[in-house]
């Protein structure tokens, strides 16, 4: 018998003397979004190579469905549906062939897939493409038609290894649409790996965050951003000596304080109403904040909190983090 | 079992009856067969130039050997295009060889390989289905060198089924051959490296009675000539479409093909293996 929950006890896959995934454990529950944040080269490929019965973990336990991902991998690929990062689709093919060989494999007969084929075309709005060769399909089409691939045998857990990346804000939206329609609709549980924090924090309801092959925070989007404290007020600076003394000057009207390169953060409760102080304290010290924003936590600053870095800066060539 | 039962009758709850958990082998092997050809035909240039540079030799080397079977042993009175068209549909045969590994490699490159190792399906029938597409291309590609050999004048001795006879030698000897690369898509994961182990083969033409009887070779060469198993099936080739049915120089010529083909059939499964297995 199998379930659709997804649990991962104590995984590890090492590459030589690098650790890949460091000794992970989660739980995915039925029915649930859980959402594997983290960025590039974290180890969430790894993580998901692993649960999808492609890649072996060098030691732990994986279970799919109830299902043992190292013992029972053929009984695995028959509940869970997979779209992986590099989208597999071949080019010199049409979309309705490509659904229907995926269904015939399953066991539909040619008739049951095309049928499917049909239906999924639609599901996934290409209906309109099936004369089309997929290698003349866009970016955002080939993600759509991976995502109808993955859903063929009617999985009852999906796994989409980022299923956005590399996509434009209007075909993100149509995934994350269609992401929470299977959710909702088929009680489909969905295992999604990003590095987008809006995109966890959009659709999962749950997400572990994993750096450097390690789960580093793990909880509800919303549990998570309490967890910081309230709401900020980020001042910009000009020079980091500015930065310093607001420091010393505002350090007793937050609860905690965060600089990052030239910005300071400043985490208290109603910060709205505690702006006009804050401006009169910068005035008393002559500091001229180049801008004032306000914000409610986001996860980006759970990243920042947990792995002391910012999400999106892995480019930036001089991370001065406080 | 029990595990395994329990989700039959759960799939089969969920799609009210009928679904089997996955296709049979063999229907697995010809959708997979029509898969590799249907796409083959969709890029015809990965087909054409081995059947243009297969028609070129033949047109080439008759032209300007034509007369030499007046001179050469055993072929006075007999045809020059006879004797040097068996070196066409061989050649023919090692490059369309190349297609069972395109098509692999083809599969690896766009991810789509993984995607179907992601299926219940045989991995047996995603290797046998790209060289049993590869042999039917073959077939085709032999097919028209051969006729054009027929509108030159060729006058088989054996008639039409001495040109089956051929064209089947060239059949195994190429469904052998894409064994090996196969064998090298799998392994390397590489068009660049396919399309050259293609190549590796190509002296095997040229390093065997290709022009003359192999009674007129002689130093190294008559030694490599002795080694390489495509002078036995030219010799094979030959004798269909000169002298008749010799049953021995067929059974030489058969026999060093399957030999061929079996080697590199097996270094096609190592690698198949190597490839799918989980790490």
């Amino acid at each position: 018998m199998f379930n659709r929950e997804i649990v991962a006890e104590n995984l590890v896959k090492q590459y030589g003397d690098f650790a890949a995934v460091n000794n992970v454990s989660f739980k995915v529950n039925s029915g649930e979004i859980f959402g594997f944040l983290g960025p590039n080269g974290a180890g969430k490929s790894t993580t998901v190579s692993i649960m999808t019965t492609l890649g072996l973990p060098t030691s732990g336990k994986a279970l799919v469905g109830g299902l043992d991902v190292v013992t029972q991998a053929g009984e695995v690929r028959r509940i869970a549906g997979v779209a992986l990062q590099d989208i597999g689709l071949d080019p010199l093919m049409k979309s309705t062939e490509l659904l229907t060989i995926q269904g015939q494999m399953f066991g539909f007969s040619r008739k049951q897939a095309q049928a499917r084929a049909a239906e999924l075309l639609d599901l996934v709005k290409l209906s309109d493409f099936t004369d089309r060769r997929v290698g003349k399909y866009s970016g955002g089409m080939r993600r759509r038609l991976d995502l109808a691939m993955a859903l063929v045998h009617e999985p009852a857990i999906l796994f989409l290894d980022e299923p956005t990346t590399g996509l434009d804000p209007a075909s993100r939206r149509d995934i994350w649409h269609e992401v929470r329609r299977l959710n909702q609709q088929l009680g489909m549980t969905i295992f999604l790996t990003t590095q987008y924090l809006e995109e966890a924090d959009e659709l999962a309801d749950r997400i572990a965050i994993i750096d450097r092959g390690q789960i580093v925070a793990e909880g509800a989007p919303a549990e998570l951003k309490a967890s910081l404290g309230g709401e900020s007020i980020n001042l910009t600076f000009r020079t980091q000596e500015d930065v310093d003394s607001a420091k010393s000057a505002l350090g007793e009207m937050a609860t905690r304080l965060q600089t990052d390169r030239k910005v300071l953060r400043l985490y208290l409760n109603q910060a709205a109403a505690a702006v006009p102080a804050v401006m009169t304290r910068l005035q008393q010290h002559t500091l001229e904040p180049v801008s004032l924003t306000l914000t409610q936590p986001t996860l980006d600053d759970v990243f920042l909190q947990v792995t002391g870095q910012r999400f999106d800066v892995q480019a930036e060539p001089e991370p001065e983090v406080a | 079992m029990s595990v395994l039962s329990n989700i039959n009758t759960a799939l089969n709850v969920r799609h009210a009856g009928e679904r089997a958990e996955s296709a049979p082998f063999l229907l697995q092997l010809s959708i997979m067969t029509t898969r590799v050809l249907r796409t083959t035909f969709r890029q015809p240039a990965a087909v054409i130039p081995g059947i243009i540079i297969s028609a070129f030799f033949l047109l080439v080397y008759n032209s300007s050997l034509g007369n030499a079977s007046n001179f050469l042993p055993g072929l006075a009175g007999k045809s020059y295009l006879a004797f040097i068209l068996p070196v066409s549909v061989i050649s023919s045969a090692l490059s369309g060889a190349g297609i069972a590994g395109q098509a692999i490699v083809r599969d690896i490159e766009s991810g789509y390989f993984d995607k179907l190792l992601l299926t219940p399906m045989s991995r047996g029938a995603l290797l046998l289905g790209a060289m049993l597409a590869g042999a039917l291309v073959l077939a085709l590609q032999t097919a028209v060198v051969l006729t054009l050999g027929l509108l030159m004048g060729l006058q088989p001795e054996t008639g039409f089924g001495g040109l089956l006879a051929v064209m089947g030698l060239a059949l195994l000897l190429g469904t052998g051959f894409s064994g090996f690369t196969v064998g090298i898509a799998l392994r390397t994961g590489s068009a660049a490296a396919t399309q050259g182990g293609s190549f590796l083969f190509f002296p095997l033409t040229f390093l065997t009675a290709t022009f003359v009887p192999v009674s007129l070779l002689s130093g190294w060469i008559k030694t490599a000539a002795e080694y390489n198993p495509v002078t036995y099936l030219l010799e094979s080739m030959r004798s269909l479409l000169l002298y008749g049915w010799q049953t021995d120089v067929l059974l030489r010529g058969l026999g060093s093909c399957l030999a061929l083909g079996v080697i590199l059939f097996a270094f096609a499964l190592f690698n198949l293996r190597a490839r799918t297995q989980r790490r």
